[in-house]
């Protein structure tokens, strides 16, 4: 029995962490890539989100 | 069975809900001062900083790819608010969970939206210089940074100070809260980039306070759906709690 006072609190499992990792690398290609991780498909991947990357304060042009 | 494999399903359908919402909201109220700037931008004539060249996407993809990028960050963001709220055991452990849900999605919204906001405000296209994005990224990140130690330093004081009456408690860290702010504030440099003559004042407050608008349904929108969701007053599906 686990805390009842923590129903919704479950334990974290390990691979919960390798999913925040992964959310963290699609925020970062949304909103940040700039030809690091992507090289020249990066430019597509850029001006698609653009509006986007502005509207949500990203740091742009 | 564990049951974190149920709240992070429920963190991922909160973050497409708020993520369409927030792209609605980003559709109707901060394309049409895009969309000025960029006339701003276009009646310079041709700018070297390697934007908006060749028409790789056209602009039609580009309103697209806005609403698309609300949608996508915030899944992302619902898969990381599920874990940060299933870790956050201090986060108001005596309320419900959709109190908590709210509680720290505005928290959040303050740390990772609010104060970049104030200190490095959101620019539409034709305002940044492209020569210094990447140190005004290193600030912008590192601000939202400092600020998250700010929210988890909030929920750490909260408890230690759980042998004080709530509301002396709450008092106490309000302050300490205020307190990091206003000194982070003050402490992160100011952003390099001077406004360009040619961008209207009132341009950019109307981006300014629409970009707000759309992180602020994003995140306030991802704490109440997932507070819907995985509340048991409203919820359909049991977890289970073993
Ligand atoms: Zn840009």
């Amino acid at each position: 029995m686990t805390s009842p006072s923590h129903p919704l609190s479950p334990a974290l499992p390990r691979w919960a962490y390798a999913v925040a990792l992964l959310a963290l690398a699609v925020t970062w290609v949304v909103l940040q890539e700039n030809g690091l991780a992507l090289g020249h498909a990066a430019e597509v991947v850029h001006e698609f989100f653009h509006d986007g990357r502005h509207a949500l304060g990203v740091p742009c042009h | 069975m564990n049951s974190f494999r149920g709240v992070l399903l429920r963190g991922l359908a909160a973050g497409g809900v708020a993520g369409v919402l927030a792209g609605l909201v980003g559709l109707v109220v901060v394309e049409a001062p895009i969309r000025a700037a960029l006339a701003v931008e276009q009646a310079r004539g041709q700018v070297g900083d390697g934007h908006e060249h060749g028409e790789l996407v056209s602009r039609g993809t580009q309103v697209v790819g806005g609403v698309l990028a609300a949608v996508v960050v915030g899944v992302a963001l619902g898969a990381l608010f599920a874990t940060a709220h299933a870790g956050a055991r201090r986060w108001l452990p005596r309320r419900s969970p959709f109190a908590r849900s709210v509680a720290l999605s505005a928290a959040l919204f303050g740390a990772a939206a609010l104060m970049p906001a104030v200190k490095y405000p959101a620019n539409p296209p034709g305002v940044g210089d492209g020569s210094t994005v990447e140190y005004r990224t290193v600030l912008y990140l590192g601000l939202i940074a400092a600020g998250l130690l700010v929210v988890h330093g909030a929920g750490v004081l909260a408890a230690r100070l759980a042998h004080l009456a709530e509301p002396v408690r709450f008092t106490a860290v309000a302050l300490a809260v205020v307190a990091a702010a206003v000194v982070l504030l003050v402490v992160f440099p100011a952003g390099p980039d001077q406004i360009p003559a040619d961008v209207p004042a009132g341009l950019l407050w109307e981006f300014r306070l629409a970009s707000l608008a759309e992180t602020a349904t994003l995140w306030l929108g991802l704490g109440l759906a997932f507070g819907l969701l995985v509340d048991p007053a409203t919820r359909r599906t049991r977890l289970t709690s073993a």
